[in-house]
């Protein structure tokens, strides 16, 4: 179970998360959605240890790892896998090397063993004939296959997505989210998203947590959330662009900032 | 003016924050090297003879050119003012010593810190950029292993050896203008060479070469982890790594050559 209690988190004057709490239960795929600039990235950061929160803590199981830096985060890590945005490969290794560096870092097994292991994991994400070319010659949504397939080396419990169909073509997003709903039901993983895509969260979540301006809006099933009548939550399902959300940034008043300059 | 001293104070405040955060760079580099030589299997990972090669070989066809053009220069320059007081046997013990004990390993490792050092921050700041360090993070890989290790064992071995290479070049560059043109006979200027050229000279060149490729590695890889944001940050911090290394080089090479022959 992953606890996340009382986070927040500021950036000079800005307060990007503020005060968040969610339990994100096991086996389950919790998604976390919210508006762009919400605090969702930076939320995920604290999660994974990436960044600390001025307050508050995240427990996995009984640790908090906010407490935990350096190599004490080692043991949580590898738990953990993480598939970014952009995919995060290490370029200058070819897709198999790239599978095969957490494996090899974290076992003593055999070359050939770890042969055979790359290629179940290209396997699970359909990419088994890319094993020897670079990330550089792969589309955007292989890069992302090939990440999934990465955070996947380890047999992790938990696997984080940042933005997992963002930038993608609709059949490719959707290949992706199946991939993510196949992980959580044939293998048990632990799940946790974060997008703002609304339709695949509704379609696969256990769980959705919505994120707005640095709190949790609401939480619960897609139905429930489906449900909400909060006038934020529904203009965000259903796209409204007229409606509590400003897609404006600007605090200061139009007039008199085209007056005084 | 109390704005200037602001200013001059702010710098001195960074830079002592960046001095230390390279020393605890050093110390987890010293430390990763350590786990890669005893452990079997992260050696067979880390790769560790990969930069020699791209360090040794690329770099060495430049530093040979300058070398051997600065030994000419040099020979030149010494012999306008000793052909006056008719002293021209001084030539070759002055220009070997000048060569082994500062030229030569001043001008390799400027060489090297503008080619290699802002090459090491231009890539780790690119993957810093697209979160490769991250994710090598959140895989629990030490990024100073993956990244700093390999590349700290490729300089401290490449770079002592392009300095010896540039100091026999130089040399020879001063031998054939010597012999050449000012009438040196060839024996003479290698009898007149090995005469003043002393063991200290040699290990002392080396010694500054070491401590430079340490410099190059912390300064090139520091400012490549700390990049922030994107690739307008990438060119500022490469920009900043070459101009500090080649700076701290020239004060530590005067330190060690004060320290060697004051």
């Amino acid at each position: 179970m992953i606890s996340v209690q009382n986070v927040q988190k500021s950036f000079g004057n800005r307060r990007v998360l503020d005060g968040v709490s969610f339990v994100a239960e096991p086996k389950q795929t919790t998604y976390i959605f919210g508006t762009s600039g919400g605090g969702k990235s930076t939320l995920l950061k604290i999660m994974i240890g990436a960044l600390k929160p001025d307050k508050g803590e995240v427990r996995f199981g009984d640790t908090d790892i906010t407490k935990l830096s350096g190599h004490e985060l080692d043991p949580f890590r590898k738990k953990i896998g993480m598939l970014f945005q952009h995919g995060a490969l290490i370029n200058s290794l070819t897709v198999g090397e790239n599978i095969a560096l957490p494996i090899r870092e974290h076992t003593n097994l055999d070359d050939n063993i770890i042969k055979i292991m790359v290629k179940m994991k290209l396997e699970l994400v359909g990419l088994r004939d890319f094993e020897g070319l670079y990330p550089g010659q792969l589309s955007g949504g292989m890069r992302k296959r090939v990440a999934l397939a990465r955070a996947l080396a380890l047999d992790p419990e938990v696997v984080f997505f940042d933005e997992p169909t963002s930038g993608l073509d609709p059949v490719v997003a959707s290949v992706i989210t199946k991939l993510i709903a196949d992980m959580n039901r044939l293998l048990g993983i632990t799940c946790i998203v974060v997008t703002h895509a609304v339709q695949e969260a509704m379609r696969i979540a256990d769980k959705i947590i919505f994120l707005y301006m640095g709190k949790v809006l609401a939480q619960g099933t897609p139905d429930e959330i489906r449900g909400s009548t909060d006038p934020v939550v529904q203009q965000f399902i259903t796209g409204n662009p007229d409606g509590p959300i400003s897609f404006r940034a600007s605090s200061r008043d139009y007039r008199e900032d085209l007056l005084t300059g | 003016m109390r704005n200037f001293f602001g200013h001059v104070g702010r710098m001195f405040i960074v830079f002592l924050q960046d001095l230390s955060s390279m020393y605890f760079l050093l110390g987890e580099t010293l430390t990763q090297t350590a786990v890669v030589l005893v452990d079997r299997n992260k050696r067979k990972q880390a790769r560790l003879l990969e930069h020699v090669d791209e360090i040794g070989t690329h770099s060495l066809l430049l530093v040979l050119t300058v070398a051997a053009l600065l030994g000419i220069a040099l020979t030149i320059l010494v012999s306008f003012e000793l052909k006056e007081i008719d002293a021209l046997s001084y030539i070759p013990g002055f220009v070997a010593v000048a060569v082994f004990r500062e030229i030569g390993p001043l001008i390799t490792g400027m060489i090297v810190a503008g080619r290699v050092g802002a090459a090491f921050t231009a890539r780790i700041g690119t993957m810093k950029v697209s979160e490769e360090i991250l994710a090598l993070e959140t895989m629990a890989i030490s990024p100073v292993r993956f990244l700093v290790v390999q590349r700290f064992i490729g300089l401290l071995l490449a770079l002592p050896a392009l300095t010896m290479l540039a100091n026999f070049t130089s040399v020879l560059g001063g031998f054939l203008f010597g012999s050449s043109r000012l009438g040196i006979r060839p024996d003479t200027y290698v009898r007149e060479t090995l005469d003043v050229l002393l063991f200290k000279d040699m290990y002392s060149g080396l010694a500054k070469a070491a401590v430079f490729s340490v410099v190059i590695v912390m300064v090139g890889c520091y400012r490549g982890l700390t990049v922030e944001g994107g690739a307008e940050d990438v060119g500022r911090s490469t920009m900043v790594s070459v101009v500090s290394s080649m700076l701290a080089i020239i004060v530590l090479d005067t330190i060690m050559t004060a320290a060697f022959y004051g």
